[in-house]
């Protein structure tokens, strides 16, 4: 298992009129293996960004992500990557999503047919391997994502907003299904999100990040994760501990939200 | 997805019996001016859309001294008598299958070649940024020109025979070729491409296995649309040079006079269109289900 680390990484963009963006400034951490990162922070601060130049679709102007001590350069199949609008292939089935990894590597079939059932069974959909994308539900679909991304054994999970367009009950269910995986794998996952709730109910580690320029306003290491899947997740969110840090989030994100929205109106 | 929203049995019953009213839930909405869902093909008013046009040819031709003489345009009876004879004994060098297949066949090769060559252009074109910089001022300035225009040009280097015709028919289809295969790589979300590289796909593999097939609607509406293009270009690439063809019976038979081949043929060609795009709808259905259900 490999650690991660962020070494002070910026990110600047040039924008097409002359001047320029700072969408990071100086942003660093480490995050051992196997652990489950939740990044927070208001729209703007760059936590997609900094999600994007991990997996290496992004290279930034300033300093460098290692992951077990080689840096990345770009793409790579040890960091697995969920979006949030599942980017299925529809013109596949859902065993052959699944099977997408496995058939590039040009990998074994009849093994790779065994590790599709098992990984449509670890998601909830066995059974479904036939089903074409557009048949299933925003939920499932993204259980296909989770298990086309797990086929590839990767070393560490990023989730850019995985469960953000989905409906309030199925959010819940599938909460439930990412601490799953994350127990019963170990794999490490770095989960952007801009739901307070989620980043707390679901991370064992959460940065909350700050925009102009997109930094770490704060660490926090969380005790949710470890418990949300042995007790009752709603009671869970019920309790005053979980109340108490969920509302000293929010009021933080309200208070850069109007930083913002003052900011702006300054300009105008 | 739409809404259904369920009707009472007797309201059902009672409402269901107007034109080009689908029977059901969908007489509960209030709102139908504007839901794009009530406007849908009725039979019926397709029935009544062609028998109103039969019944004006009938009304303009009626009576010993008709509005419309039989030299500028021939009435039903006339036509069909022709349909008829052409349908047995073809018109002058050719059986009516040898003249159908004459121009059935070119228009395909034209397309066959048309897509050949337009797909791999309209890929590099969306792909590359120096290709794009090097196509799109060729395609923009050659679309438009009308295969016509270019009929005098084709004879010259193609010489009268069968090349000049496919090459005509060719120019028909590659710009719309080009332009739905541009359209079907630049299509692709970004996310896809991403999800390919990291589950381990290099370059080769993204083209094979995500651009393409991502690519493959719109490649198809582009098959269909440059089908229709050169169907209609048909009766200007068989101007000259050719006695066989749709195409060609019009011009030849327009220089005798005979406006009841003319107008059979016309009809011809235009049934024949309706057709083949029927059959490329429901292969569109066959063969790209996901369509615009993403």
């Amino acid at each position: 298992m490999k650690d991660l680390s962020v070494q002070n990484v910026s990110m600047v963009y040039e924008l097409p009129k002359g001047g320029s963006v700072q969408a990071l400034h100086d942003v660093s951490f480490d995050l051992e293996a196997g652990r489950l990162l939740t990044l927070l922070g208001p729209s703007g601060c760059g936590k997609t960004t900094l999600l994007n130049i991990i997996a290496g679709f992004l290279a930034p102007t300033g300093g460098a992500v290692t992951l077990g001590g080689e840096p990345i350069t770009g793409p790579g199949q040890e960091r697995g990557m969920v979006f949030q609008q599942g980017a299925l292939f529809e013109w596949q089935n859902v065993a052959q999503n699944v099977a997408f990894g496995p058939r590039m590597n040009r990998r074994n079939r009849s093994e790779t047919k065994e590790l599709v059932d098992g990984l449509l069974n670890t998601v909830g959909l066995t059974g479904f391997g036939d089903k074409a994308i557009y048949e299933l539900s925003g939920g499932m679909q993204q259980r296909v994502a989770l298990a086309r991304c797990l086929a590839n054994e990767p070393e560490v999970i990023l989730m850019d907003e995985p469960l953000g367009a989905l409906d309030a009950l199925t959010r819940e269910k599938m909460q439930g299904l990412i601490l799953k995986l994350w127990k019963e794998t170990g794999k490490t996952i770095i989960l952007v999100t801009h739901s307070v709730e989620e980043a707390l109910f679901l991370g064992d580690k959460l940065l909350v990040m700050a925009p102009r320029p997109g930094r770490i306003e704060q660490a926090h290491e969380l005790p949710f994760a470890e418990v949300g899947l042995t007790s009752d997740p709603r009671k869970l969110k019920a309790s005053a501990e979980f109340i108490e840090k969920r509302e000293e989030l929010l009021s933080m994100i309200w208070a850069m939200e109007e930083q913002i929205m003052g900011h702006e109106g300054s300009m105008s | 997805m739409s809404e259904h929203i369920p009707a009472p049995a007797a309201v059902t019953a009672a409402t269901s019996g107007r034109f080009g009213r689908r029977k059901g839930m969908e007489s509960r909405k209030t709102v139908t001016f504007g839901d794009a869902s009530e406007v849908t093909t009725s039979k019926v008013w397709m029935v009544i859309s062609l028998g109103g046009l039969m019944l004006i040819w009938w009304l303009i031709k009626r009576g010993p001294e008709p509005m419309i003489d039989d030299k500028t345009f021939p009435g039903q009876r006339q036509v069909w008598d022709a349909f008829t004879r052409w349908l047995r004994e073809g018109y002058r060098r050719g059986s009516a299958w040898e003249h159908t297949w004459a121009s059935l066949s070119r228009v395909l090769k034209g397309l066959l070649v048309g897509t050949i060559i337009g797909i791999p252009v309209g890929f590099a074109m969306g792909l590359s940024r120096w290709l794009r910089g090097i196509f799109d001022p060729i395609v923009e300035l050659f679309r438009p020109i009308p295969p016509l225009a270019l009929l005098p040009l084709f004879i010259m280097w193609f010489g009268i025979g069968e090349q000049s015709k496919v090459n005509l028919l060719v120019w028909a289809s590659v710009w719309v070729m080009i332009i739905a295969a541009r359209a079907g790589v630049l299509g692709v979300g970004g996310s896809k491409v991403h999800a390919a590289y990291s589950l381990g796909a290099n370059r080769w593999q993204i083209l094979r296995y995500v651009i393409l097939p991502n690519a493959l609607p719109e490649v198809f509406t582009g098959i269909r649309v440059a089908l229709g293009v050169s169907w209609g270009t048909l009766v200007a690439a068989e101007l000259l040079g050719t006695e066989v063809g749709l195409g060609a019976t019009i011009y030849i038979a327009s220089r005798f006079f005979r406006m009841d081949i003319v107008v059979v043929n016309i009809l011809v060609i235009g049934v024949i269109g309706v057709a083949m795009d029927i059959v490329m709808r429901i292969l569109e259905a066959r063969l790209i289900p996901w369509r615009g259900k993403g």
